[in-house]
């Protein structure tokens, strides 16, 4: 494929024509999509995929603007998937991430774009996992990926990417309680965004609550788990963030856990696109043989069950 | 006993009733500020008043009626057109040409560039130099400006808010090298970064340490300057971005309170400063809405100083100066302009301002003629001599109507105030974004109601001009500017002791690096003639650059249109479009150069994401090279360029460049909204725009075009 070729060059334009395919409802998009991914996966690049999740006006575009501008003046070449959370009633969005990210998008070794959120689950949408190997076999040292956090969508992201951040707030500390289950099993990181001005007493109190918690889980969780203080606006604590994501990264090579992660993921790939696969297909033949219409009827007019109806749907559905 | 209990008033009732077969109760017409006018007010309308108190007289608490007891019948207000464009020689020969035709006071525009703390050679703002106002790289500029112009006789007011201290500065040293002790200087500057913040766009400094400049303008001119007014606390930006009246009324009285801390908090006592505070405000098309507005303005503001604590009278009283509204001027059958022009006019005099600018009539086209500049001077010099209005102060006092609206306007306003204060003021309030976004809300709104139809503009959306006039433009030739300007700082960087300079600047560095009063060491780089973009960058290397966050309205202007017919099919086009190719329509809206102006193009944004669009939101500021590397990246179907302030030949051609560098075989296509005179439509369709919108354009009819091109663009594959 000849896009296949430019995008190893690095084409600005061909990398943007290809996630636009990747992330299009069409059926013949979708299709050359496979089969453009199939032969990008063949080709791997050497990049770490970073995953930037928190809650809406944590400062996660302002940080990566920040971070990334540290990064790119280190000579790495930067790619950013931001997912915007701008969702409408009407569908339309705005999407207004580059009024954030000023600096970093100006610079030749970054490539950024922003995709609408349109509701899917964990703000992650359509087409984010393959957009990331697009960018990783166009030679993208680092892919950062930004999506709000919200509930579920933290465990959504979590699995697109080789390592895990989650960005909070001074004060967050009080939310700790209700999330702090699941929280040792997505996050890599922790970052306390804010470490300035008037919040700088709050931003230290909360990273110290947030190391309590999870000292309080480490045994049950091999890895040590990492809470860092920055402040995206005054561009400080970038050294402590490279310095450990590479630091984890080293380790979990070391360790196989960074191979077994992508493995893992692979497995839920391609469970999910089965799963997806069927659930289409499932649909429309839900929708041609028009069962549900008929059967509920016969629910409302008392003359079967709800559940014999389910069961007679079901098998009428899945029979070839 | 009370009017409506006796029987005139229910007579009155009936018939009101009977003619207009519609119940007096229901008979009212709501207002933008959401305040409800009557058909009728009467006597009792002017009881229970908080704000207003009924016996007051000019010049007397609450000063409802004027800051002074004669007003214009001992001296009428100072006629103060806002001018400057190109070069200080051409601006001073303009200016000079006015003051023989009857203007008295100036009033300096600056070009971006100089706003924006840029020097005329700095590669960022290539397509802005001389273009929306004159040029000032150096004080040398600045003597040229005021040649034969004797600054201890004329009073001069200056709207420079980001680079203020270079400016005023270099206005002092041009002083002084006239002959002219800063002491004697009268004017007015600017100084009100706030409001930069929200709507104007020309701040360059991060919003403390700007408070901190404020501040210190603010102690400098207090203590060396008596006549000269040390900050113009401004509403008329916020009117001109789409704010209502009482939006633009209490966002500008708290900003003010903003600044009166600001320089306490220097050590000042309020009565040293606080009558050297001047005010601005817009005067809009709602005629007595305008008048009431002024009026309420001094009696809060009265109000608000007591509390500060003030003693000398003269800290109490609010002292304005106006401008009619550009916005609401259209580009199309532009000679109504000069009616709606009067109209406001009046309504500034009836409101009793000091001082007065009136808008030419090719306000949406381009800066003044010389012609047009002066059909805007002599409507004031009309009102002035041939009206009668300044033989009586105050004349609509006691009106039932106009007394109530001013304490409806004052209540709303306080209200607002008041949870402005309690949110920890208007500094913070600012840096959130909310009073930006309630503006931008306010003109989404104003937008809805033109597209619909329910606001009339004449000539625009009804009663149009089947022959549409064409008007004469002035044309600068901003590469020529450029030239000249690059070859006046060149000479000046040969001529000056260079290595004093360099040691002035280290000073003002370091000064930024504690509480010194900046303007000093200002004053000293500037007379040696450092320029204003060698200042504003040994500050920046201790504020850095602010970049505004930008958030963004949705779902007000769709609001409007639930089942409009036009509306609909724009929205089902959409949805076929996406059906068709996988995708919405994506458009990214770009601002580039130094062309703040951003109503328009957050309108647009916001309007086409609620009828379907996916809109990219450029940030200010972009350089055309930054603008296609985004909208490459985002692989948008065009791009919208919104452009006002003049730059579009220059910076629309660079972006196509822009574009073909990253991709030759670039397929987005690009059009253009704004402030475009017909004589440039052919240059920009032979630079391959696809299509241009001028100011008026209806959204919902652009938004279909723009549909119907990106269809059309992709179907040539
Ligand atoms: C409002 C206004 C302001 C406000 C701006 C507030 C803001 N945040 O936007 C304030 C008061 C702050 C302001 C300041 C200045 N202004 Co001014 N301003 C205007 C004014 C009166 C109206 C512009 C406007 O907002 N209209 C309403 C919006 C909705 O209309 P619009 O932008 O034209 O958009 C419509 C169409 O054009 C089109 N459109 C526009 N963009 C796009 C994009 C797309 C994608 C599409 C599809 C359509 C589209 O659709 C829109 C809906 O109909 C114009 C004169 C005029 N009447 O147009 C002067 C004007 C633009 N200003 C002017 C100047 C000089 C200035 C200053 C530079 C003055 C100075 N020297 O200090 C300053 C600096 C501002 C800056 N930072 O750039 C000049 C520019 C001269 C020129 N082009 O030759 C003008 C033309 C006035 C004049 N004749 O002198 N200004
Ligand atoms: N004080 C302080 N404010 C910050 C910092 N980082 C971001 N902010 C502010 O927080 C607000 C939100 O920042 P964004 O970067 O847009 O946050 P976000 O998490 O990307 O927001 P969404 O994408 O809308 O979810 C802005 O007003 C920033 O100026 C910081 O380090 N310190
Ligand atoms: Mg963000």
């Amino acid at each position: 494929m000849e896009l296949v070729d430019k995008i190893i060059k690095g084409e600005r334009a061909a990398i943007a024509k290809a996630i636009t395919l990747v992330e299009s409802s069409k059926d013949t998009d979708q299709q050359i999509s496979r089969e453009l991914i199939s032969e990008l996966i063949k080709k791997p690049g050497k990049s770490i995929r970073v995953g930037f999740s928190g809650p809406p006006g944590v400062g996660k575009s302002t940080f990566i603007e920040s971070f990334g501008s540290y990064l790119v003046s280190q000579n790495y070449k930067l790619g950013i998937l931001a997912i915007d959370p701008s969702s409408q009633i009407t569908g339309g969005s705005i999407l207004g991430d580059k009024t954030r990210m000023v600096e970093i998008s100006k610079n030749p070794n970054t490539f950024i774009r922003s995709t609408p959120s349109r509701g899917t689950l964990g703000g992650i949408s359509m087409g984010t996992r393959e957009a990331s190997i697009i960018l990783d076999a166009a030679g993208y040292d680092f892919i950062f990926i930004e999506t709000v956090g919200v509930g579920q969508s933290e465990i959504v992201a979590s699995n697109l990417v080789d390592i895990f951040t989650l960005i909070v707030g001074p004060g967050s500390g009080d939310e700790l309680q209700g999330i702090k289950k699941g929280i040792t099993e997505y996050a890599d990181i922790f970052i306390v965004n804010k470490n300035d001005g008037e919040l700088k007493m709050e931003a230290s109190k909360t990273a110290a609550d947030y190391k309590s918690a999870l000292s309080y889980y480490k045994k049950l969780d091999a890895l040590e788990k990492q809470v860092l203080l920055v402040s995206a606006i005054e561009q400080t604590g970038m050294e402590d963030v490279i310095k450990t994501i590479n630091q984890i990264i080293d380790q979990n090579k070391l360790k196989g856990i960074f191979d077994e992660r992508r493995a893992d993921q692979l497995e839920y790939w391609i469970e999910e696109e089965v799963k997806n696969i069927i659930a289409s297909d499932i649909t429309k033949r839900l929708t041609s043989k028009g069962n549900i219409p008929k059967y509920s009827e016969k629910v409302m007019k008392n003359e079967m069950s709800m559940y014999e109806a389910v069961e007679t749907i079901t098998k009428d559905t899945l029979k070839q | 006993m009370t009017n409506k209990s006796n029987n005139g008033f229910n007579t009155w009732q009936k018939s009101f009733e009977k003619e207009t077969k519609k119940n007096f109760s229901d008979a009212k017409s709501e207002t933008d500020e959401g305040i409800d006018i009557k058909p009728v007010y009467t006597r009792d309308d002017l009881e229970n008043f908080s704000f207003v108190e009924n016996n007051s007289l000019p010049g007397q608490w609450p000063y409802t009626r004027g800051p002074k007891a004669s007003m214009y019948t001992n001296r009428p207000w100072t006629i103060r057109q806002y001018a400057g464009f190109s070069t200080a020689e051409e601006s001073n020969e303009f200016y000079k040409k006015n003051l023989e035709s009857g203007q008295k006071g100036l009033s300096v525009a600056f070009d971006l560039p100089t706003h924006r703390g840029y020097d005329s050679d700095d590669d960022l703002v290539m397509g802005d130099v001389g273009k929306a106002g004159v040029a000032i790289d150096t004080v040398e500029d600045m003597k040229i400006l005021f040649n034969n112009i004797p600054l201890d006789q004329m009073s001069v007011s200056m709207t420079m808010n980001g680079a203020v201290l270079p400016v005023l500065a270099s206005f002092i040293v041009a002083g002084e090298e006239q002959g002219v002790d800063k002491s004697l200087l009268s004017g007015t500057i600017q100084n009100d970064i706030l409001k930069e913040f929200m709507v104007r766009n020309t701040y360059i400094y991060p919003p403390e340490p700007s408070m901190k400049i404020v501040a210190d303008i603010i102690e400098f001119t207090s203590k060396e300057m008596p006549k000269f007014n040390s900050i113009s606390i401004s509403g008329y930006h916020m009117q001109e971005a789409g704010a209502d009246n009482v939006l633009e009324l209490a966002y500008t009285l708290a900003d003010g309170m903003e600044y009166v801390r600001a320089a306490m908090s220097k050590g000042l006592d309020v009565d040293d400063f606080a009558p050297r505070l001047s005010f601005f405000f817009a005067i809009g098309t709602d005629f007595f809405m305008e008048i009431a507005k002024l009026r309420a303005a001094r009696t809060l503001w009265a109000k608000i100083m007591k509390n500060f604590g003030a003693k000398n009278e003269r800290s109490l009283i609010l002292r304005t100066h106006c401008q009619t509204s550009g916005v609401s001027l259209t580009e199309k059958d532009p000679y109504n302009n000069i009616i709606r022009t009067s109209y406001e006019a009046l309504s500034a005099i009836l409101g009793g301002t000091q001082s007065l600018h009136t808008n030419s009539f090719d306000e949406a086209i381009a800066l003044p003629t010389d012609e047009s500049a002066r059909i805007a001077r002599n409507t004031q010099l009309i009102l002035q001599n041939e009206t009668g209005v300044t033989k009586t102060v105050d004349p609509l006092a006691g009106s039932y109507f106009v007394e109530n609206l001013t304490e409806e306007l004052s209540k709303k306003a306080w209200d607002i105030i008041t949870e402005i204060e309690e949110l920890g003021g208007m500094t913070k309030a600012v840096k959130a974004g909310i009073p930006k976004l309630k503006i931008e809300e306010s003109a989404t709104k104003k937008q809805a109601k033109v597209d619909s139809g329910s606001r009339v503009v004449v000539g625009v959306n009804k009663y149009k001009n089947p022959k549409e006039p064409s008007v004469d433009v002035r044309v600068i030739d901003n590469n020529r500017v450029r030239d000249d300007q690059i070859k006046k700082i060149q000479a000046i960087k040969k001529s000056r002791d260079t290595i004093a300079v360099e040691k002035a600047l280290t000073n003002l560095t370091n000064a930024a690096k504690d509480e010194t009063n900046l303007l000093i060491p200002c004053i000293e780089a500037i007379k040696l003639r450092a320029t204003v973009g060698e200042v504003s960058k040994a500050l920046e290397q201790v504020y850095g650059r602010h970049f505004a966050k930008s958030l963004s309205v949705s779902g007000v202007y769709g609001k409007h249109f639930e089942g409009d017919e036009e509306f609909m099919k724009v929205e089902s086009k959409i949805k076929e479009f996406e059906n068709l190719n996988g995708r919405r329509p994506r458009v990214l809206v770009v601002k580039m150069g130094q062309d703040g102006h951003d109503r328009g193009a957050k309108i647009v944004a916001t309007s086409f994401a609620d009828m379907g669009f996916d809109v990219d939101m450029g940030p200010l500021f972009q350089s055309p090279k930054d603008v296609a590397k985004d909208a490459i990246e985002n692989d948008v179907h065009a791009i919208g360029v919104s452009t006002l302030a003049a730059g579009h030949k220059t910076l629309v051609p660079e972006l196509m460049k822009g574009l073909k560098e990253i991709d030759p075989k670039s397929k987005i296509i690009v059009f253009v909204g704004g402030i475009i005179p017909e004589q440039d439509y052919d240059f920009l369709y032979e630079n391959n725009v696809s299509a241009i919108f001028g100011p008026g354009s209806n959204i919902i009819e652009s938004a279909e075009k723009v549909i119907d091109l990106i269809s059309d663009n992709l179907s040539k594959e």
